[in-house]
């Protein structure tokens, strides 16, 4: 048997000196779709940072294998390389930088063996941009700057459509979008899927998970896997929210007030 | 031994550049204005935070005369555009020439102009007549030996609905001894005119740089300016828009990029004089090692230019932890109808643009470069002469290559 794409055992992680994730245990495989769900500060966006290496997050137990290669002391551009891709939940504006120019760097600097023209890297670009149909537009203005919330997501999803990574992480791909954008981001993740990737779906709702059939769907609470399931644990989350598994689960009276007093936030 | 910045010295300038004698007389009225004028004060709004009360102007040698010349296409000729040295401009061109010479930037208005007045040693007059819009940048080169003094001057006028860009260039090698150049360029814009103005400050180190740049715009004219800093150990720059006729339009864009031990300065007037006219102003710089730089900007609205626009910002970027920018924007306004805004930031590269660069596979040096050429990225696309974008594009990146501090933080 091949090593698993992703396998993570043991997760601790801290962030500014409190621990976040705690214990984490997954496996994915090349080919899966999962949905990691969870309510707000159960630790979701740090296991999004902490695969792809964000300084600041801080692992202090347990590992995380890559096809089967350690990969927590490689920087985020080495990770990048290998083929780990985040889709950002809140993407960043760089000021100056044209995303074409972003992303034929970015291509050329995890694709050493296909090094792409400026005019080669359009032409290949615009297939990309046809697949996803993305206002072509887009790729000559700065990186998310200006952009509305829709059109940082496509950004994103174009990203992985240009790299092409093994591993996509994306961290509420869902947030701030309205149907309309929100079917549209799907179809475009969708197309993008298939026997050689592996997507891992961070959300906290189900409803992009109509759109995003998972393979199968974890729930993530106080920094551990708590359920494993399929689609129909993703149902049953939207129609009783997370409170009611926690208490089921035995978690302690102030996990479960932590928990209320996130949502109620939402 | 070499002749210092002395009387006798101004003697032997003027006679060799074979000038009329009204051109003389002026240089030594210069040069009693020199001898009776404080340095200016570090104090003052002016000159604030730069301190030139020690400079010895006794360590450079006399300019050399004449400097490169400059060129006339000639089919820019044929349509009577005057190009050309300044004593041959006062004697081919008297009456025009004596009219415009030095009545933009008087020679008093501190030791530097007063030097200049006395010792221009080379430079141009530029007229552009009457509806000629000339399509091909017109350039001017200076130089300066090490150990010596230059101190070009430009005039410039453009007549009512013509147009002209110029670019003038400031360059010699790095030396151990220092050496001086004291600038003045005086430019009118007459109605409906267009003038595009750049200068191109990339001296050898150990160049002090002094320069006054002054723009005068009529009704309805378009002045656009871009002062670039690279070169030199110490500059001042001094840039003024002077919008004097209602609907006048006047774009001032600043670059610089400092490193090792350079020190600029920028001082910066936007002059509303007439009413319903529109400055735009944005000055950007990066600055790293122990470098340093000071940005001043005035916009000054008087009573009677209501309707004005007036915008003003001065962005730096900061690339290592020993250097420093300071920026002190500056408001007056004595009109109540106008629109202002001004704003200043100095701010570090941010680790969050390098997080996301470098997630997708990019190193962190060609990530910070990255961001250094998006920072610069907002004055480059507005320079509209592709051949100065394209150098400036250069130069921004070897001083990024050059740099140890990038290679410090990876």
């Amino acid at each position: 048997m091949s090593d698993p794409l992703l396998h993570i055992e043991g997760l601790r992680v801290e962030v500014e000196g409190r621990e976040i994730l705690k214990g984490l245990d997954l496996t994915l495989d090349k080919g899966e779709i999962h949905a990691i769900m969870g309510p707000n500060g159960s630790g979701k966006s740090t296991l999004a940072y902490v695969l792809t290496g964000r300084p600041g997050y801080e692992v202090t137990a347990g590992k995380i294998a890559y096809n089967g290669e350690n990969i927590l002391d490689l920087a985020p551009d080495e990770r990048a390389q290998k083929g780990i891709f985040l889709a950002f939940q809140y993407p960043t504006e760089v000021p100056g930088v044209s995303v074409v120019n972003f992303m034929r760097t970015a291509y050329n600097a995890t694709h050493p063996d296909d090094q792409k023209s400026a005019m080669q890297f359009r032409m290949y670009l615009q297939e990309k941009i046809d697949l996803l149909e993305i206002p072509t537009e887009l790729v000559d203005r700065y990186v998310n700057q200006g952009f509305s919330g829709g059109e940082k997501k496509r950004n994103e999803i174009l990203q992985m459509a240009v790299l092409q990574p093994q591993l996509a992480v994306m961290d509420e791909t869902d947030s701030g979008l309205d149907i309309d954008a929100l079917k549209h981001v799907s179809a475009g993740v969708n197309k993008l899927a298939n026997d050689e990737v592996g997507i891992l779906l961070i959300t906290h709702y189900q409803r992009l998970l109509n759109y995003i059939r998972p393979d199968k769907v974890h729930v993530l609470m106080a920094g551990r896997i708590v359920r494993t399931g399929g689609f129909d644990l993703a149902e049953r989350l939207e129609a009783e929210g997370y409170a009611g598994i926690a208490a089921e689960l035995g978690l302690t009276d102030e996990e479960i007030a932590e928990l209320r007093s996130a949502e109620a936030k939402v | 031994m070499t002749d210092r910045l002395t009387r006798d010295a101004l003697e032997g300038l003027a006679s060799s550049l074979s000038e009329p004698g009204w051109m003389t007389e002026r240089r030594h009225g210069a040069f009693d204005l020199f001898e009776k004028l404080d340095m200016p004060d570090p104090k003052g709004d002016e000159w604030r935070y730069v301190d030139v009360r020690d400079f010895d102007f006794g360590q450079f040698d006399v300019p050399a005369v004449g400097g490169k010349g400059v060129e006339l296409p000639a089919e820019v000729a044929d349509r009577g555009v005057i190009f050309t040295d300044l004593a041959t401009a006062a004697t081919q061109h008297a009456e025009l020439f004596k009219e415009h010479y030095f009545t933009e930037v008087p020679t008093d208005e501190h030791r530097f102009t007063a030097l200049h007045g006395a010792f221009v040693s080379e430079g141009f007059f530029l007229y552009v007549p009457r509806g000629v819009e000339v399509e091909l940048p017109l350039e001017a080169f200076h130089t300066v030996a090490p150990g010596g003094s230059v101190f070009p001057h430009a005039t410039i006028v453009v007549d009512e609905n013509a147009s002209l860009t110029v670019v003038d260039s400031f360059r010699s090698e790095d030396s151990d001894r220092p050496a001086l150049c004291a600038s003045v360029v005086e430019v009118e814009a007459r109605r409906g005119s267009t003038v595009n103005y750049i200068s191109l400050q990339r001296w050898g180190r150990n160049v002090h740089h002094f320069q006054t740049q002054r723009f005068t715009g009529h009704r309805d004219s378009t002045v656009r300016s871009l002062a670039v800093n690279l070169g030199s150990t110490f500059a001042r720059t001094q840039v003024e828009s002077v919008l004097t006729g209602e609907g006048s339009f006047s774009e001032m864009l600043g670059l610089y990029f400092a490193d090792a031990d350079q020190h600029f300065a920028q001082r910066t007037l936007q002059n509303h004089a007439a009413p319903h006219a529109v400055s735009d102003l944005l000055y950007k710089g990066a600055l790293k090692e122990r470098s340093t730089s000071e940005y001043s900007g005035l916009i000054k609205v008087a009573k009677q230019a209501q309707g004005t626009d007036a915008y003003q910002a001065n962005r730096n970027l900061v690339l290592s932890e020993e250097s420093k920018a300071r920026s002190i924007p500056q408001l007056e306004i004595e009109a109540n109808e106008v629109r202002c805004t001004h704003g200043a930031t100095v701010s570090p590269v941010e680790e969050e643009h390098l997080f996301y660069l470098m997630s997708r596979g990019i190193d962190r040096v060609t990530a910070q470069k990255l961001v250094v050429f998006g920072f610069f990225g907002e004055v480059l696309d507005r320079i509209r002469v592709p051949a100065v974008r394209d150098e400036l594009a250069d130069a921004i990146s070897s001083k990024v290559e050059g740099s140890q501090v990038l290679e410090m933080s990876a």
